[in-house]
């Protein structure tokens, strides 16, 4: 332990840029995996959080097939109440309007209080009777009225709401005014989504969200919970057709798949600033075993083992490690407030709307972080330990032998490599694990592995044939090149690190570069309407709000308006997940649209025939999930039972993972009944201006209404907008990878400087100015940068195809045309070349302060 | 004249708390041509001379003046042009650079000074020639012998024709007949091409063949021997030598 703080610690406090480097490069790569562990963690507690509170002491709940339980075979229920309690629910999203018109998501939930007191708990804090710490029955009262409300404690506090204020909670299109009858303590439901929650009646709420005679699902609260099983399975039963039975809980498993793929995607991600972070414990550690060559000898000889040897070494990358993990995890933490704003965007308008939470910290994160870091830095520093346990002192002692590691790559490198690639090629070709591609980022974790064991042997290759480009650049060319040439074996590691991590942001360069011309391409294609309405900003599909009666009135009644589609979505369970049921005009879709279909050839003749028929078209992710083809059956819960489905077409759609399948308003109708539309599609006639007739409707819509117009051109921004918010977390992560290998770049090169101080003195004492050794350095990590990047091209194109053809397939089913992005990848290289160039400064100083008689030692 | 002059210097080192001084006083000029060895035992300052005299380090105290220039006033960039032009290095242990082939080390200080690098390497060709390893040029140093890599370190210190060569114990990294042989090639060096050659060494047959030996005790001339150059004996010797 003495040996160990006098050789280890105090050195590395001597270094405290060194030090400093590695320390941050492991604490980045820390807190990366960490802020997105949390992330991906507080996307799906908060959805948890939300659906137990809201559940309460439900133990089951009855719900119909995406469009709730209808009031009539309600009353025929009554059976259920030998189970225990029963209470009828409507539940939904809102926007609460300030005064200025900003909206605040809220979650409304509409229960019959009386027989709704059994599952949830309604502490009362202030009443219009001012009464104190009331109980459920009073909550009765405040709810006769029609138009009352009743917030919690948190809501009231920050939107300076009282007893008597108006509350405007806009429900669809339609902005229904509220008021204020009384304030929960924040128990209870009152705690969900930060205490953005509003109590209704039940039939208050029926009328505000448009659903009239039916109720979202019917909980129950057994009598005996211990019975669980038994009557889940009576009551599955006994259920008329179209009704399902499940636990709460199971909404949430549904939602932890949906999510899984997109989560999976990020984590392996997020491991590539880790890996970087890693090879910076190897050179710090290699540096210090080259620099102390001669004390080792020295300790040798003096006794030391070459166990305490190894141990010493491996202590210093725990001590690293630890270090960097304690910086990391709180880094961490900060960093997954932006990286939940950031993902939680994409959960939000991909997945589930009440997603985003401030992560908590737990002491398992911190346990797990400590726990991923320390041994992977071990397992870095290995290497360069053993070979300070094998020094002799002798050895150390004949400083003209510290360049000891200029080994020739083995051929056994090159078998590695090509094994490698050869595993990568088999991994590719597997099919997914439970919808997660593990098999598609074994094959990327292939190709990185293999092209590390190439690194050494393409190194060779490529000094021989660029000698003459380092050689007009002059003597500093020339000089860099002999110097890096001959360090080949030590600058490996840091090659393949900055490949790997520019590999990495190649791949997605050329993945989202490619998605983004396809998104293009389909939107072109797909988005031909004049306007589309919808009742949020972001089109949701999951989302429940529909158009007023009023609206479409509104809009069918403008005299620019050739034709309407009427689309309605709803949220079916099918094979233990959520799809999405769509319906849409498709005679309006079929003379005004052009979906682009996948299969059969003529899609749009596969549509037409749909019409009338117990037929859909499914999406491209639906087919693949769930291995769908033209010609076979889906069986789709319906309100009157499961139904089979026929399928005649596959299309192309990059609006969601989830699967869609889609019928005709007439087929929806037949099976689901008559349900007001999610949104409209308008077609105008020739000629008229969008915008103008934008403009009019929602004039003509005034005050009442609140709704989202866009317009095509808009529209397609939109997607864009949307498209590029959804994979800026991925640039991001890859811009810390980066950050973490050039820094190891700067490490390797002062490792390298350090083992060749003399060489430098010589330099200097011949007459070498300092500039020409600046300018030699800062050419050495020019050329690092160069080839590192040439690495990455190369290996981030066979990535590109990995993340495309097998993980973007896997994960979410879609089709991506391949497409270069060419100017990104010309602007990111050169980038890469300046940067690393710029990061031979700090060691270019290092060399030029470094006392040319002191490091010849003559005498 | 006196090619190099030496009055009083002194040089001083501080190491934390604690001051060591390698030189106190020494006065010494030495003629454009002449072979002066430094003898003196470990520590008593003759490395310290030969790095001040060479433009490495400046004195602490007294001036050095080369050709009539003072190295003392002189900025750290123009010492490293005056080593680059006018002053050629000789190690013990050699010191080429092992990245670099043979004829690209001694070209090196021309290449460093921007000549074209055929004309440098044509230059290196000619004294590769003339120290006789001119049949190793595209060898590493690691292909060397230690006689051979001595030989091209003296090429490099001459490539650039210098006023002044500075070779710390030259052959105190070779056996004796290698060491032998460096010696003579230094002395037709310094009788050939007329560079001033300052040398220290701990061996007293090299010593011998030197036109005057400068023995350092302590920081201090202990005492300066001149050699009659006009002995028959070394007339003899000379001859041989040549």
């Amino acid at each position: 332990m003495r040996l160990f703080r006098g050789f280890i610690l105090r050195r590395l406090a001597q270094e405290p840029i060194r030090t400093g480097l590695s320390i941050v490069g492991i604490a980045l790569g820390v807190a990366v995996v960490l802020a997105i562990q949390m992330a991906n963690r507080s996307a799906l507690e908060g959805f948890r959080a939300a659906l137990d509170t809201m559940a309460g002491k439900t133990s089951l709940e009855v719900a119909g097939a995406g469009v709730g339980v209808d009031e009539r075979t309600l009353a025929s229920l009554g059976w259920l109440r030998k189970w225990g309690d029963v209470s009828p629910v409507v539940e939904g999203d809102a926007m609460a309007l300030s005064a200025t018109g900003r909206g605040e998501a809220v979650r409304v939930l509409g229960v019959d209080i009386l027989k709704d007191q059994p599952f949830r708990e309604y502490q009362l804090l202030h009443t219009a009777s001012s009464g104190r710490g009331r109980r459920s029955m009073d909550v009765l009262n405040l709810l006769i009225e029609s138009d009352a409300a009743i917030v919690t404690e948190a809501f009231a506090r920050r939107r300076g709401l009282s007893i008597g204020g108006r509350l405007d909670l806009a429900i669809g299109d339609t902005i229904v005014p509220f008021v204020v009858r009384g304030i929960l303590r924040n128990d209870g439901p009152a705690r969900v989504v930060d205490g953005n929650f509003v109590l209704l009646d039940i039939a208050a709420a029926q009328l505000a969200f448009n659903r009239l005679g039916r109720v979202d699902r019917v909980d129950v609260r057994l009598a005996d919970p211990a019975l669980l099983d038994q009557a889940e399975q009576a009551i599955g039963r006994r259920l008329p057709a179209g009704l399902t039975v499940q636990r709460p809980a199971r909404r949430g498993a549904q939602v932890e798949k949906m999510l899984a793929a997109f989560q999976f995607n990020l984590s392996a991600l997020s491991m590539v600033a880790l890996l970087v972070g890693l090879f910076l414990v190897y050179n710090t550690v290699a540096t210090s075993v080259i620099a102390r060559r001669e004390e080792i000898g020295t300790l040798r000889a003096l006794g030391t083992s070459r166990h305490n040897i190894l141990g010493l070494f491996l202590a210093e990358a725990g001590a690293l490690a630890a270090a960097g993990s304690a910086v990391g995890i709180p880094l961490g933490w900060g960093l997954a407030w932006g990286a939940v704003s950031l993902t939680s965007s994409t959960v939000t308008t991909l997945y589930v709307a009440d997603a985003a939470q401030v992560p908590s910290l737990t002491w398992w994160q911190v346990a797990a972080a400590f726990g991923l870091a320390l041994p992977l830095a071990l397992a870095s520093a290995a290497a360069p330990a053993l070979e300070a346990s094998r020094i002799t002192p002798l050895d150390a002692l004949r400083s003209s032998q510290a360049i000891a590691a200029a080994h020739r790559p083995r051929r056994s490198s090159l078998l590695i490599a090509t094994g490698s690639f050869a595993a990568a090629f088999g991994f590719a070709l597997l099919p997914a694990v439970n919808g997660l591609p593990v098999f598609g980022f074994l094959a990327a974790l292939a190709i990185v592995f293999g092209q590390a064991f190439l690194v050494p042997s393409a190194l060779g290759a490529l000094s021989r044939r660029s000698r003459t480009v380092a050689r007009a650049l002059g003597i500093e060319g020339r000089l860099a090149h002999a110097n890096l040439s001959n360090a080949i074996p030590r600058l490996s590691v840091s090659v393949a690190a900055l490949a790997v991590s520019l590999a990495m942001l190649v791949a997605i360069a050329v993945m989202i570069g490619s998605f983004r011309e396809t998104v293009v391409y389909w939107v072109n294609q797909t988005l031909q309407a004049d306007l589309y309405i919808a009742t949020a900003r972001r089109s949701n599909l999951d989302s429940q709000a529909t158009i007023s009666p009023a609206l479409e009135a509104a809009v069918r009644a403008d005299r620019d308006i050739v034709a309407v589609d009427r689309f309605r979505s709803v949220t079916l369970p099918f094979k233990e997940r959520l799809v999405v049921a769509g319906a849409g005009d498709f005679r309006v879709l079929l003379s005004h649209s052009t979906l682009v279909f996948k299969s059969p050839s003529d899609g749009r003749q596969a549509m037409r025939n749909a019409i009338g028929r117990d037929a859909v078209i499914v999406s491209e992710a639906f087919a693949r999930r769930f291995g769908t083809k033209v010609g076979d059956m889906v069986r789709l819960p319906t309100p009157h039972g499961p139904h089979e489905f026929h399928v005649t077409a596959v299309y192309y759609d990059y609006s969601t993972d989830r699967g869609v399948v889609v019928m005709d308003l007439g087929t929806f109708a037949r099976h689901f009944g008559d349900l007001p539309p999610t949104s409209l599609t308008i077609y105008l006639k020739p000629g008229t201006n969008a915008d103008a007739v934008r403009e009019r409707l929602l004039n003509r819509l005034g005050e009442a209404h609140r709704v989202f117009i866009h317009t095509n051109a808009s529209l397609r921004r939109e997607v864009l907008r949307i498209f590029d918010s959804t994979f800026a977390i991925t640039y991001g992560l890859e811009a810390i990878a980066i950050l973490v290998a050039i820094l190891g770049v700067t490490g390797t090169l002062v490792t390298l400087i350090i083992e060749r101080r003399r060489e430098l003195a010589v330099l200097r004492l011949v007459g070498a100015d300092l500039k020409q050794i600046r300018r030699m350095i800062v050419f050495e990590s020019g050329f690092l940068g160069v080839v590192g990047q040439l690495f990455g091209l190369v290996s981030g194109f066979a990535l590109a195809l990995i993340l495309i053809y097998v993980v973007n397939v896997q994960s979410f089913g879609w089709t991506i045309q391949f497409h270069v992005p060419l100017a990104f990848l010309v602007q990111s290289s050169l980038l890469i070349v300046v940067s690393t160039a710029f990061a031979g400064l700090y060691p270019a100083r290092f060399a030029a302060g470094l006392r040319p008689v002191e490091e010849v030692g003559v005498e | 004249m006196a090619l190099l002059v030496a009055e009083h210097v002194g040089k001083t080192y501080v190491a934390g708390e604690s001051r060591v001084a390698a030189l106190t006083d020494v006065s010494l000029r030495i003629g454009a041509g002449e072979f002066v060895a430094i003898v003196g035992p470990s520590g008593c300052g003759k490395s310290t001379f030969l790095h001040l005299c060479g433009a490495m380090d400046r004195p602490s105290s007294g001036r050095v003046i080369l050709d009539g220039q003072r190295l003392d006033t002189l900025s750290e960039e123009e010492l490293t042009r005056l080593r680059r032009t006018r002053i050629g290095f000789v190690f013990q242990f050699f010191n080429l650079l092992p990245t670099l082939t043979l004829a690209e080390n001694i070209a090196l200080p021309l290449l460093l000074a921007g000549s074209p690098s055929e004309e440098a390497l044509r230059r290196a060709g000619m004294l590769a020639e003339r120290v006789g390893v001119s049949n190793r040029l595209d060898h590493q140093p690691q292909q060397l012998s230690g006689g051979e890599l001595q030989r091209a370190a003296i090429a490099r210190a001459l490539v650039h024709a210098p006023v002044l060569m500075v070779a710390d114990e030259p052959t105190g990294n070779l056996d004796s007949a290698n060491g032998s042989n460096i010696l003579e090639l230094l002395r037709t060096m310094n009788r050939e091409s007329g560079v001033t050659l300052l040398l220290a060494t701990h061996a007293a047959e090299i010593a011998g063949a030197a036109d005057r030996v400068v023995s350092l005790r302590d920081g201090l001339v202990e005492s300066v021997r001149t050699r009659d150059i006009e002995n028959s004996s070394n007339r003899e010797e000379k001859r041989a030598a040549l």
